[in-house]
């Protein structure tokens, strides 16, 4: 599903060559639940970006659902974007003027969806989270816990392959954690894959693969233990 | 979409309300303070009687002082816009043009016969011929203009102002009435409907915004009444005439009268300065028309042109305001940089989860767009105050020069909805380049 050969990431200026992701390769099948970790520095954003289509790699092929990605334009990008990949940021990134439903509904709006459709795709999506009793709430009535139960919610509303979480639970108590990781969990035994960025080697150690970063290097762990301990 | 677009517009114009304000309020000074000066500008150059400007003629003959030029214009010698009353009675008696007219002018005590000598007011006249009306689209609320038969006769008939028949009869059909004028009895035959030429092209250039004359009367009766007045108008004389007689000034060379033509088609103009000039040719041969022979036929355009009726002031100040609104909108510009980088978070997560840079670009295009119509009605509203102002502070002139038709109010609104537009091009532009992922942490 997600099949990355050879990818390295460069970055020049005009005095400066930085190598910030070393050439690598990495499958990801459907229903994989995919832990990235490392130091902070080491690359595991750029990663991400990459993976989420949000920033182009210098070297190597990507394809995500068999379809090179390499020559797509801004448009096909953001169209694959919208269909096939499901972003949950750290810092939650809900746009606080607009409520759960118009923050979860934004996805679906670049999509050819009707109303009643978008609106079915929200409701769910929000029951999914247990929020589905707040639609018309503002983000900033909400707890942490429950503002990232509503990114997810956006993030699920477009019924992705993938989720890409970066620090999913990096501004939340550990009871809000477990919470949010519980629910990643349910939602990866759904079907759908997860690639998530963490610090916490706990957290890491509940997916079925760990990748590792560091100074831009990535290896794969074939046991979670090795890297946990 | 459209609708989702400009929801997200008017959230966005609500999230920061004070730089929101100062882009409305910038552009809506710009356009007021262009649209004042264009209005006014725009009314000065108003074809004054559509559809027929170009087959109407003002004639020109060489028939000043053989020994000295009339004068020079633009550095070369000129010839006068105003003719003798031998050279206009000649022509009229002629009547070679599909119409024609004579235009004097004169003032006097006027007042209805019903009212006191007391009440007699100071009034302008228009002695004129009866083709006057018809060649200038002068529209009439009650009755018509005279005939040929009373311009050569002289009736002592008179056609009245809309204005002029509220003042004398309070806006009665005063058709039959009597009006005093200089102590003799004019019939009214005509009440004229609103009428405001702009600009009142068919004297001089002094007259060009002032309202229309409030009675036109048979320019013959003006003569049989030895109506002379050299103060009201300009009369230029050589070869020593007595101004006080006005018979004396009938036989001169003066110049005061201006002549006007209709031709039945544009065409025709070739063909009826070539009869002018056989005309001067002739009078030539009795010894006038000795100067070098400049005559000329001007249609309205070219003699509104010629008179500078639309002064070159005009045209700058209209420049300036329109450097000033560019000015405005640079100031508009940054303030869109200022605005749009400032939600590069939100145009991080909205890229992230599927807008293309076009969906970006539509969405702040709509807050442009608001922003344009919000500045343009704005605009509207303070140009139109700007206008009041102008008018009471200028109240010589015509107010009609000073309001805005409805073309240009919609011109108003869509110039400031380009224009805003326009300008927000590259805000929008360095928007869409905004990189997702350098912003997804700050939201």
């Amino acid at each position: 599903m997600l099949k990355m050969s050879n990818i390295a990431k460069i970055y020049l200026t005009d005095t400066v060559k930085t190598q910030a992701l070393q050439p690598f390769s990495l499958d990801i099948e459907a229903g994989d639940f995919v832990a990235v970790v490392g130091p902070s520095g080491s690359g595991k954003t750029t990663f991400l970006n990459i993976a989420g289509l949000l920033e182009d790699y210098s070297e190597g092929s990507y394809f995500l659902n068999n379809q090179d990605v390499t020559h797509l334009s801004d448009t096909q990008k953001s169209r694959l974007r919208n269909e096939q990949i499901g972003f949950i940021f750290q810092s939650f990134n809900l746009i606080p003027e607009l409520n759960l439903f118009d923050n979860v509904e934004m996805p679906l709006r670049y999509r050819t969806f009707s109303a009643k459709e978008r609106k079915s795709r929200v409701i769910e999506a929000l029951t999914q989270v247990g929020l589905a009793n707040r639609q018309t709430h503002y983000p900033q009535q909400l707890s942490g816990g429950q503002q990232q139960r509503v990114a997810i919610a956006r993030a699920l509303a477009g019924s992705p392959a993938f989720l890409l979480a970066d620090e999913p639970t990096g501004n939340l108590d550990s009871n809000m954690a477990d919470g949010i990781m519980s629910l990643l969990k349910d939602i990866n035994a759904s079907g759908t894959s997860i690639l998530m960025v963490t610090h916490d080697l706990q957290q890491a150690a509940q997916a079925d693969r760990i990748v590792e970063i560091k100074d831009g290097v990535l290896t794969e762990s074939k046991q979670v233990e090795k890297v946990v301990a | 979409m459209l609708l989702y677009y400009f929801k997200l517009a008017m959230l966005s114009i609500r999230k920061t309300p004070l730089l929101s304000f100062l882009m409305i309020a910038t552009i809506a000074i710009g356009i007021a303070a262009t649209m004042i000066t264009y209005t006014v500008n725009y009314m000065m150059t108003q074809d004054p009687v559509p559809g027929k400007s170009d087959r109407l003629f003002t004639v020109h003959l060489s028939s000043w002082d053989p020994n000295v030029g009339y004068r020079m214009k633009d550095g070369k010698e000129d010839i006068p816009i105003f003719m003798t009353y031998q050279d206009a009675t000649n022509l009229y008696t002629d009547q070679r043009a599909h119409k024609q007219t004579i235009i004097s002018f004169h003032k006097a005590m006027v007042r209805s016969a019903a009212q006191p000598r007391g009440q007699a007011t100071m009034t302008y006249l228009r002695p004129t011929t009866h083709e006057f009306f018809s060649m200038l689209n002068v529209p009439f609320l009650y009755g018509s203009p005279w005939d040929a038969s009373d311009d050569s006769q002289g009736s002592q008939i008179v056609v009245l102002s809309k204005k002029k028949n509220e003042q004398l009869f309070q806006g009665e059909n005063s058709l039959g009435r009597e009006v005093v004028i200089g102590g003799l009895i004019y019939r009214v035959v005509g009440v004229l409907d609103e009428w405001l030429p702009l600009p009142r092209f068919y004297t001089e250039r002094s007259d060009s915004y002032s309202e229309p004359r409030g009675l036109f009367v048979p320019f013959q009766s003006s003569i049989n009444n030895d109506w002379l007045s050299g103060t009201d108008g300009s009369v230029y004389c050589w070869g020593g005439a007595d101004l006080i007689d006005l018979n004396a000034l009938k036989a001169s060379e003066c110049v005061w009268l201006f002549y006007w033509v209709e031709l039945a088609s544009a065409e025709l103009r070739d063909d009826y300065l070539a009869y002018i000039n056989r005309y001067a040719q002739e009078q030539k041969a009795l010894g006038r028309f000795q100067r070098e022979q400049m005559n000329r036929v001007m249609n309205v355009a070219e003699f509104i042109e010629y008179n500078e009726v639309v002064n070159k002031d005009g045209r700058i100040a209209v420049w300036l305001a329109m450097a000033f609104l560019i000015a405005c909108l640079l100031n508009t510009m940054s303030l869109m940089m200022t605005k749009f980088h400032g939600k590069g978070a939100e145009v991080g997560l909205r890229r992230a989860v599927g807008a293309s840079k076009v969906d970006i670009a539509r969405q702040f295009f709509c807050e442009t767009v608001i922003i344009g119509l919000a500045g343009g009605a704005i605009g509207l509203v303070l140009a139109l105050l700007g206008l009041y102002v102008t008018s009471e502070v200028y109240s010589h002139l015509h107010a009609g020069l000073m309001e805005m038709n409805l073309s240009l109010m919609l011109l108003t609104i869509g110039s400031s909805v380009l224009a805003s537009t326009v300008f927000g091009l590259y805000p929008i532009y360095k928007a869409c380049q905004i990189q997702p992922s350098s912003q997804l942490k700050s939201l």
